[in-house]
C-alpha cells in the first residue's frame, strides 16, 4: 500500500464525498453514495492506469477522477449536459471508456459483470498482466449474471477481482429479504478465495483488494471480495426513505472519513490542519465544478446522433 | 485494424484446414471454413462455445478448429448463456474479436441482457467511443433432429445497434461470416438447420466484402410475382418457382440474406417490376420480416401493387416439435398455393 500517499487517500475519500453532496443537491435522482466512500476509494485506489476499473453504479465519479476524468464534466452528466461524458446519451454514471472504464450502458443489474469478465478475458487473451476490477452491490448479487461471470472466471482463471459492495438495503429492501447467507462464503462453491472485509475502513479493503490483484496478475485467478458497509441515504437523494425504520438502524455505525482521519492522526501521518485544507481544496474543487457544469448547454438534438448507432 | 487478410483465397485454406476438401462445402463446413480463414489472419479473432473443442461442436458445427487452434483460441465455457456473451462483448471492448456460439437459438434467451441492452449500445452510448466487434452464432429452425426449431432471429431486427444475417447457401455463409467477423458492431448470425449439411455448393468467395451485410440476391429472375424470402425458405421458394414455371408462371425469388440492415432498394425495385409480393420466412408471421416488407412496400410504393400481399410464416403456435412441426412449416406447396391465389 506504500504507492499511495496516505494524504492523497484521505483526499479521495473528501472528493468522493463532497462531490457526491453536490450531485444530491443538484439532481435528487442521483444515486447517493455517502457512507459506502471507503469502499469504493479502497477497491479502485491501488491499480494501474491500464487495468480496468467496472465499479458499482452508486457514484463511481471517483473512481473515474482517479483515472483522470473531469470534473466538470462528469457534473455534466449528471445535469444532463452536452458536454458530459458520452453526449449525455447514457445512464449519468456511465464512466469514460477511453480511461479504461468498463462502460455500464444496461440498466439491469448484473449485466455489467459479464462485461467486466470479458475484459479480463482479453487481458488473458493478450497475455498482458493487466487485471480488472468489478464492484457490485449486495442487491445485485442475486442476479444469475453473478453466478454465471464468477463461475466463468474461475473455470478460467481471468484476472479479475470482484468487489460485493455490501451496504445492507436493495432500493428499500433491508437486506434480510434477500439475502439468507454469506456473499463471501459463495466463493468457495466457485473455487475463488472469499473474504469479507470492514468496507467502512479503506485499508482494509485496499489490503483485500492488493492481495486479490496480486493473485489476478500472476495466473492465479479470480477473487471475490464482501465489503460490509451502510447505505446512509436514500437510493436515490430525493428517496424520502418512509419504508425505513430508524429503530433498526445499527447503532454504531463508523463513519469511513472520520475513521481513517483518526488513523492519520494518532499514528502523527498528519495534524489537523493538513487534513483541513484538503476539505477546503477539495469544497472549491467540487464548487467550480459545479458551477460550470450548470452554465453548460443542456444535450439536445445535436446529441441525438441517428447517424452514429454503428461503428 | 492490424495487418491481415494477406491471402484471401479460400481454396488455400482449405484443405489446410482440416474441415472441407473439394470444390464444394455444406454450410456447415462453409463457415467453418470462414473462421478458420480469419483466424489465421488475425491473432484477435478467437471462438466461444459449449461442445467446441474434442466433440467438434453441436451438429459438427466447428469440426477441425480445435485441432487447429487450441484451447485458448477455441474456448469450451460452462453453460452459461448470458456470461458468453457478455464476456465476448467486453473482450471485444478491450481490443478482441470474438466469436461466441449459442448452440442453439431457442437459448439465446438466457443472454437476452447482453444482447439487447449492452451489445447494441455501447457504440452509441459512449458518444462513438466504443466498439464491439462480437459475433454471435447460432442455429434455427426446422433441422435434421427435430429439436431446438426456434427461430427467433426476427427479434434482434427491431434493434438499432445489432446486424442481423442468415445464410441460404454455402457461399453466402462463407462470405457473410467473414463479413461478421470483419464488422466492427456486433452481428447475430443465424444458421437454419435444415440447411447446414446440405446441398453442398460452391465457395469461391476470395475478395472482402463479396456479400456485404445487408445486401439482398436476386436468387432467381421473375416477372409475375416476387417472393421476399430468407434462409431455410429460399430453396423452399426457388423449388416453388421451378414447378410454377411449367405453368407459365415466373416467379422471382429474392433472398434477403440480411434482416437488419435490410435491402429496401432491392426488395422495392423487385416488387415495382412484378407487381406481386408474397413473403416467406421460417419464423412467426405476426410482427415478423414480412411484415416490415409489406410495411415498406406500402410506404414506397403503395400504386405497385396490383394484388393484396401474402405472408408467410410458421404456424402462430408455441413451436411444436417431432412430426406436428411439419404442419406448422411453410413449404413450397403453400408457397405456390399463396402464388396462384394472387394470379387468379
Amino acid at each position: 500500500m506504500a504507492s499511495v500517499d496516505p494524504l492523497q487517500a484521505y483526499r479521495w475519500l473528501v472528493v468522493c464525498r463532497e462531490f457526491d453532496r453536490a450531485l444530491c443537491a443538484a439532481n435528487p435522482r442521483w444515486f447517493p453514495i455517502e457512507g459506502e466512500e471507503a469502499t469504493t476509494v479502497g477497491a479502485f485506489i491501488d491499480l494501474r492506469t491500464d487495468d480496468a476499473v467496472a465499479p458499482h453504479y452508486r457514484d463511481p465519479f471517483v473512481v473515474y477522477l482517479m483515472r483522470g476524468a473531469e470534473m466538470w464534466r462528469l457534473a455534466s452528466q449528471v445535469l444532463g449536459k452536452a458536454d458530459g461524458y458520452n453526449k449525455g446519451r447514457s445512464v449519468p454514471f456511465n464512466g469514460p471508456v477511453e480511461l479504461n472504464v468498463v462502460p455500464w450502458v444496461a440498466g439491469d443489474l448484473g449485466t455489467t459483470l459479464g462485461t467486466a469478465t470479458g475484459a479480463a478475458l482479453a487481458f488473458q487473451q493478450e497475455g498482458s498482466d493487466r487485471v480488472c476490477v468489478c464492484a457490485f452491490g449486495d442487491g445485485t448479487a442475486n442476479r444469475g449474471d453473478v453466478h454465471e461471470a464468477l463461475n466463468l472466471a474461475a473455470c478460467w482463471r481471468l484476472p479479475i477481482v470482484y468487489v460485493c459492495q455490501n451496504n445492507g438495503w436493495a432500493i428499500s429492501q433491508p437486506l434480510d429479504s434477500y439475502l439468507a447467507g454469506s456473499i463471501a462464503s459463495r466463493a468457495d462453491g466457485y473455487g475463488m478465495p472469499g473474504v469479507c472485509v470492514d468496507g467502512n475502513d479503506v485499508d482494509a479493503v485496499r489490503r483485500a483488494v492488493i492481495e486479490a490483484v496480486r493473485r489476478a496478475r500472476v495466473g492465479e485467478g479470480p477473487s471475490l471480495i464482501e465489503a460490509r458497509t451502510w447505505r446512509w441515504r436514500g437510493h436515490w437523494a430525493g428517496d424520502d426513505q418512509a419504508y425505513r425504520d430508524p429503530a433498526l438502524e445499527p447503532p454504531d455505525i463508523e463513519d469511513p472519513l472520520d475513521l481513517y482521519a483518526y488513523r492519520l492522526l494518532s499514528s502523527g501521518t498528519a495534524d489537523l490542519a493538513q487534513l483541513r485544507r484538503i476539505h477546503a481544496d477539495v469544497e472549491s474543487e467540487v464548487a467550480e465544478a459545479m458551477q460550470r457544469a450548470l452554465a453548460a448547454p443542456d444535450a439536445g438534438a445535436s446529441e441525438l446522433g441517428v447517424d452514429e448507432v454503428y461503428a | 485494424m492490424t495487418a491481415r487478410h494477406s491471402s484471401d483465397e479460400a481454396s488455400e485454406h482449405l484443405p489446410r484446414s482440416g474441415v472441407a476438401s473439394g470444390e464444394t462445402m455444406t454450410m456447415t463446413e462453409a463457415v467453418i471454413a470462414a473462421i478458420a480463414c480469419e483466424m489465421r489472419a488475425d491473432q484477435r479473432v478467437f471462438y466461444i462455445g459449449q461442445d467446441v473443442g474434442r466433440m467438434g461442436g453441436s451438429m459438427q458445427g466447428t469440426h477441425g478448429l480445435h485441432a487447429e487452434f487450441g484451447a485458448r483460441r477455441v474456448r469450451e465455457a460452462p453453460i452459461s448463456e448470458s456470461a458468453m456473451v457478455g464476456a465476448a462483448i467486453g473482450a471485444a471492448l478491450f481490443g478482441q474479436r470474438p466469436i461466441v456460439e449459442i448452440s442453439f437459438g431457442e437459448f439465446i434467451p438466457a443472454a437476452m441482457s447482453q444482447l439487447i441492452n449492452q451489445a447494441p449500445n455501447l457504440h452509441y452510448m459512449t458518444g462513438g467511443l466504443a466498439r464491439v466487434p462480437v459475433v454471435v452464432r447460432t442455429r434455427v429452425g426446422d433441422g435434421p433432429y427435430g429439436g431446438h426449431p426456434q427461430d427467433y432471429s426476427v427479434w434482434f431486427a427491431h434493434v438499432p445497434g445489432l446486424k442481423v444475417v442468415m445464410p441460404s447457401q454455402p457461399e453466402d455463409a462463407f462470405a457473410l461470416m467473414r463479413a461478421a467477423i470483419r464488422d466492427d458492431n456486433p452481428v447475430l448470425f443465424f444458421e437454419p438447420m435444415s440447411l447446414a449439411h446440405g446441398p453442398r455448393g460452391p465457395v469461391v468467395s476470395n475478395a472482402d466484402g463479396s456479400v456485404p451485410i445487408g445486401k439482398a440476391r436476386i436468387v432467381r429472375a421473375g416477372r409475375d410475382i416476387s417472393v421476399v424470402t430468407i434462409g431455410s425458405m429460399v430453396p423452399a421458394s426457388v423449388r416453388t418457382a421451378d414447378d410454377l414455371a411449367g405453368d407459365g408462371i415466373s416467379v422471382e425469388v429474392v433472398d434477403l440474406r440480411s434482416i437488419r440492415p435490410l435491402d429496401r432498394a432491392t426488395v422495392v425495385e423487385s416488387v415495382q417490376h412484378t407487381r406481386r409480393l408474397v413473403t416467406v420466412q421460417e419464423a412467426w408471421v405476426t410482427g415478423g420480416i414480412g411484415a416490415e416488407i409489406a410495411a415498406i412496400v406500402a410506404e414506397t410504393c403503395p400504386d405497385a401493387l396490383c394484388a393484396p400481399v401474402i405472408r408467410l410464416g410458421t404456424a402462430d403456435v408455441p413451436t411444436p416439435s417431432g412430426k406436428v412441426r411439419l404442419h406448422a412449416l411453410p413449404n413450397p406447396e403453400r408457397i405456390a398455393e399463396a402464388i396462384r391465389a394472387l394470379l387468379t
